[in-house]
């Protein structure tokens, strides 16, 4: 395993009938591929368990952790990690992102009745993108809290008076105003959606290539995960999108040319205000410690969170703050997943309220 | 239109048209000579395929000749400058979202021509990198298949030559991938839904997204006889791997009497900063598409209002002439 050491963390997906690798990521995009004997073992001793009614589910050598996990007894995904703040909850939903990453894009009915191999294998490429997202370190944290990151915009009332109007124009109940993979304002009903959904189709959307529209077939993994809905998003400016999810109708066509301006452009100026609090997650108005360097604040009723480790304004001029951002994100995710798997044992998303806020410095 | 033509069809008129089609020859020259400019760069490098090439358009002038619409080198000129300026900013293009819009200058006025278009073409041709690198977005380095429909909204200013008028061109690309096409039924329709044209594209490099070219055509086009409808020739710049020469090319035509153009989908050079793409650059590899792109769009709408008579583009009977 010393292979994969300076590696960092590596994703490896197989078929769980016949151990055939369907695809392997690693943080840091495409990077070093593993050898297939390595690959080989790894699926090797889980199956050599499983065989003997033993289920592995991780393992530590040295500097790396390993973690097994296998879905439908059709996906088994493995993932190594030689980061030190890799834990096993994060490894564990990571997998878990991941699987049900592959679920939003392809449907569950090709991952557990598999027929042609080389085709699926073909299909997952179009995950790759938000599986990488995963894989690399991110301002959000809704990887690690399951829960959507949010962004307390401007002028709430008025983006959620408009979202409503408009979703309800394209004959849907699912309407969701995002910034940067962070959802500003839902619907109500967006909202009534597994928190992983909500999550996912919010990641999803952040890491597509740049476009003005889509009409992208989403199968819900929670929800419907054997028959698509049709997600439709139109970037409203660079680093916003609104986003519908409905059945065969409306045309995109109709949306787009009807409604999109109509509903919209009136509110050029709050959208555009979107972008500006995405690094803090909220308005500069709101009164903060100045002992605050960061916060995650989570509703578990909601299934939502506030993240950032920018919390204070004008904070580069002050010279003397030591931490690094990358090193306040480790902090503050160390310090939920210590809170998660110390104190509310019961975290497989169902403690009542959970509030984690951190007070570094 | 094309349906009044045979009454009208008399000696004279047919004298006429020979004396159009001579002149279209003649300003072919004139026309070959503007076109290698625009490529100057792919002929230091193509030598040999320029030659074909000037064959090549001859056929394509039948149709509409580049620059009889459009002013094709009025980017660089002074005023030109200045509407580009309004798509690209300090060098590196400008993307505007759906309840955006380029901002011109006060003193300059633009109207805004939308149009929707359509890009066809089997697997992996290139459809998804083509749009970016019309766009000036990355062109992604690894293929897969995109899912569902993804729309692209490229602005391109021009200068008609008849009128003199500055148009801003709202092009909308409306890209989806083969196996979406085939696993839902509702995308094909979406896709031609009140679309204005339709990209034919074939790789250089796979003879067999050449070969499938008709059958792509009779597809997707039925029904659509007022669309305009382009091939676009991808990968251009793999160009020593070509698996389709300029003879096919020109068969294809005399067959299909369908414009042509040509497509290098590779990133550009990058600015200072080794990351972002060079703006200008990007525009100068693909202008001439999006020329090709704005003339046909416009003159195919100024057929529709009966504004000028089919005589540029060649009717079907009028094969004889070639």
């Amino acid at each position: 395993m010393e292979e994969s050491g300076g590696c960092g963390l590596s994703l490896i997906c197989l078929t769980a009938s016949s151990g055939v690798p369907l695809y392997s990521r690693s943080r840091g995009g495409i990077g070093r591929q593993l050898p297939f004997s390595v690959i080989g073992s790894l699926n090797g001793v889980h199956m050599f368990g499983n065989n003997l009614d033993v289920l592995l589910t991780a393992t530590s050598t040295e500097n790396t952790r390993v973690v097994w996990k296998s879905f439908h007894d059709s996906i088994n995904l493995i993932v190594m990690s030689s980061e030190v703040d890799s834990s096993d909850l994060y490894l564990n939903r990571l997998l878990d992102n991941v699987f049900h990453a592959m679920v939003l894009v392809v449907g569950l009915e090709e991952l557990v009745n598999i027929k042609n191999v080389e085709r699926l294998k073909k299909d997952l490429r179009a995950c790759y993108r938000l599986i990488d997202s995963f894989l690399t370190v991110s301002e959000k944290s809704g990887d690690l809290t399951q829960c959507v990151d949010c962004v307390v915009p401007y002028d709430g009332p008025i983006l959620q008076e408009c979202l409503d109007a408009f979703t309800h124009a394209a004959e849907s109940n699912f309407g969701c105003l995002m910034a940067a993979g962070r959802v500003v304002v839902a619907t109500e009903k967006w909202w009534r959606l597994a928190a992983q959904e909500v999550m996912l189709l919010a990641w999803l959307v952040a890491s597509l290539a740049l476009n003005s529209s889509r009409d992208y077939p989403v199968y819900l993994p929670h929800g419907s995960p054997t028959v698509p809905h049709r997600l439709l998003t139109f970037q409203l400016v660079p680093g916003v999108d609104v986003c519908v999810l409905c059945g065969p109708t409306p045309s995109l066509q109709k949306v787009e040319t009807e409604l999109v301006e109509r509903y919209w452009r009136p509110l050029q100026d709050p959208v555009k205000a979107c972008l500006r609090v995405q690094l803090r997650s909220f308005p500069a108005s709101f009164p903060l410690h100045q002992g605050i360097l960061g916060l995650l604040l989570i509703n578990r009723e909601q299934k939502k969170g506030v993240y950032t480790v920018q919390a204070q304004q004008a904070e580069d001029k002050q010279q003397g703050v030591s931490l690094s951002l990358e090193q306040r994100r480790a902090a503050l995710r160390a310090f939920y997943t210590l809170a998660v798997s110390q104190y509310f044992p019961s975290e497989q998303g169902d403690e009542k309220k959970g509030k984690a806020a951190s007070k570094l410095e | 239109m094309k349906s009044d033509a045979p009454p009208i069809w008399t000696w004279k008129s047919r004298l006429r048209d020979a004396v159009l089609i001579l002149a279209l020859y003649l300003g072919e020259v004139g026309f070959c000579l503007s076109y290698k400019l625009y490529t100057a760069r792919d002929c230091l490098n193509l030598g040999r395929l320029c030659v074909a090439e000037r064959r090549g358009s001859g056929v394509m002038a039948a149709f509409l000749m580049p620059g009889s619409v459009i002013i094709t080198d009025w980017h660089r000129s002074s005023e030109g400058k200045e509407f580009l300026s309004s798509i690209v900013r300090k060098n590196k293009r400008k993307f505007f979202g759906l309840i955006e819009r380029p901002v011109l200058p006060p003193q300059v006025a633009a109207d805004t021509a939308c149009y929707k278009i359509f890009v066809s073409g089997k697997s992996s041709v290139g459809k998804t990198a083509m749009v970016a690198k019309l766009a000036g977005l990355e062109v992604p380095v690894v293929h897969h298949e995109t899912t569902g429909i993804q729309t692209t909204t490229v602005y391109w200013p021009v200068k008609l030559r008849d009128t003199e008028r500055a148009v801003i061109f709202k092009l909308q690309f409306w890209d989806c991938g083969e196996a979406t096409l085939k696993k839902f039924d509702h995308i094909l329709p979406a896709c031609k839904e009140k679309a204005d044209a339709i990209l034919f594209l074939f790789s250089f490099t796979d003879r067999s997204s050449f070969d499938d070219l008709p059958n792509q055509i009779s597809r997707v086009a039925e029904e659509s006889e007022h669309i305009v409808k382009i091939v676009i020739g991808t990968k251009f710049d793999q160009y020593m791997h070509a698996d389709v020469t300029e003879r096919d090319l020109a068969e294809f035509q005399r067959t299909w009497r369908l414009p042509l153009l040509r497509m290098k989908s590779v990133n550009g050079p990058r600015l200072s900063d080794g990351q972002t793409l060079d703006g200008r650059a990007g525009l100068a590899d693909v202008s001439h598409v999006l020329n090709g792109l704005a003339e046909h769009l416009w003159h195919q709408d100024q057929l529709m209002a009966g504004l000028v008579v089919p005589a540029i583009q060649a009717p079907k009977e009028d094969s004889l002439y070639l």
